[in-house]
């Protein structure tokens, strides 16, 4: 199949706020970094136009903090970290995602019949 | 490469700018794009798209529109101004501006100009990189010069009319 890494814009958006808490919450990490962990897991390239808004979006919200650090001889970077409101939301949003997902694919028909 | 980081740069605080982004808020986001390409080598206007639309997207705020403060700030800009010169013309030739004495003209002229450029300061916060603290935007070093000489040069030209004349 060649449909992959170019999922429709709008499946990406509604999964990236969660995907990417998933990703922060896995250990401490900077917004370039997040976009390669994405597309190593098949999601494809996130551009810096989206993920920034999201990384800040969920700043905002609470659910990560974030600090400015100094890097090896480079420019700063922006770490970003999990809030422990963040791991309860992950917690709660990783339940109720599966569930969703598993309803909507029932709904689906099965791969044998779409081909 | 950095001319086009420059320019993106430059395009987007202003864009922030015109939303009336706070300063630091402004350095934060300019900051992220710097840090951003610096890793990822790529084009700016290219990872982030056109730095208008960025500023509204990332921030979700609409070109503010002039308000009533900001016509406040205008027409009492322009009385002090004119009040000065006229006060400071008066000064040096003698002559009083309408039913005010020169000096009264200059005193009520410092009297509007000094809360509105205590007000301009205030809601112009710097932009500051969260990254050193330092001004992104810095005022340039000659800009008060000229702003001054702009001010100072009718004065100037009319006091040596008037010297030259009289």
């Amino acid at each position: 199949m060649q449909i992959d890494e170019s999922w429709p814009s709008d499946w990406l958006r509604a999964v990236l706020p969660l995907s990417v808490l998933a990703v922060v919450a896995e250990e401490e990490t900077y917004g370039y970094a997040v976009a390669q962990r994405l597309r190593e897991a098949g999601l494809g390239a996130v551009k810096g136009g989206t993920l920034y808004p999201v990384l800040n979006r969920l700043e905002e919200d609470g659910l990560m903090r974030s600090s400015w650090r100094e890097g090896a001889g480079g420019p700063g970077r922006k770490f970003f970290t999990v809030t422990a409101a963040g791991r309860a939301e992950l917690a709660g949003r990783t339940t109720a995602w599966h569930l969703f997902t598993g309803r909507a694919t029932a709904l689906l028909p099965s791969l044998e019949d779409s081909r | 490469m950095i001319t086009d980081l420059d320019t993106y740069r430059r395009d987007l605080i202003l864009a922030l700018r015109v939303r009336d982004v706070p300063g630091d808020r402004i350095g934060e986001i300019v900051a992220e794009v710097e840090s951003h390409v610096a890793d990822t080598g790529e084009d700016p206007h290219e990872a982030f798209g056109p730095a208008r639309e960025y500023a509204a997207t990332t921030t979700g705020l609409a070109r503010s529109r002039w308000g009533w403060t900001d016509l406040a700030v205008a027409v009492a800009a322009g009385a002090a101004g004119w009040l000065l010169a006229g006060g400071l013309l008066g000064l040096v030739s003698g002559t009083s501006l309408g039913p005010l004495r020169p000096w009264a003209a200059v005193a009520l002229g410092l009297a509007v100009a000094a809360p509105t450029v205590v007000h301009l300061r205030r809601t112009t916060s710097a932009v500051r990189d969260p990254r050193t603290g330092r001004d992104m935007a810095p005022f340039p070093r000659w800009a008060p010069w000229l702003l001054g000489g702009l001010l100072a040069l009718p004065v100037a030209v009319a006091a040596v009319v008037l010297v030259a004349f009289s």
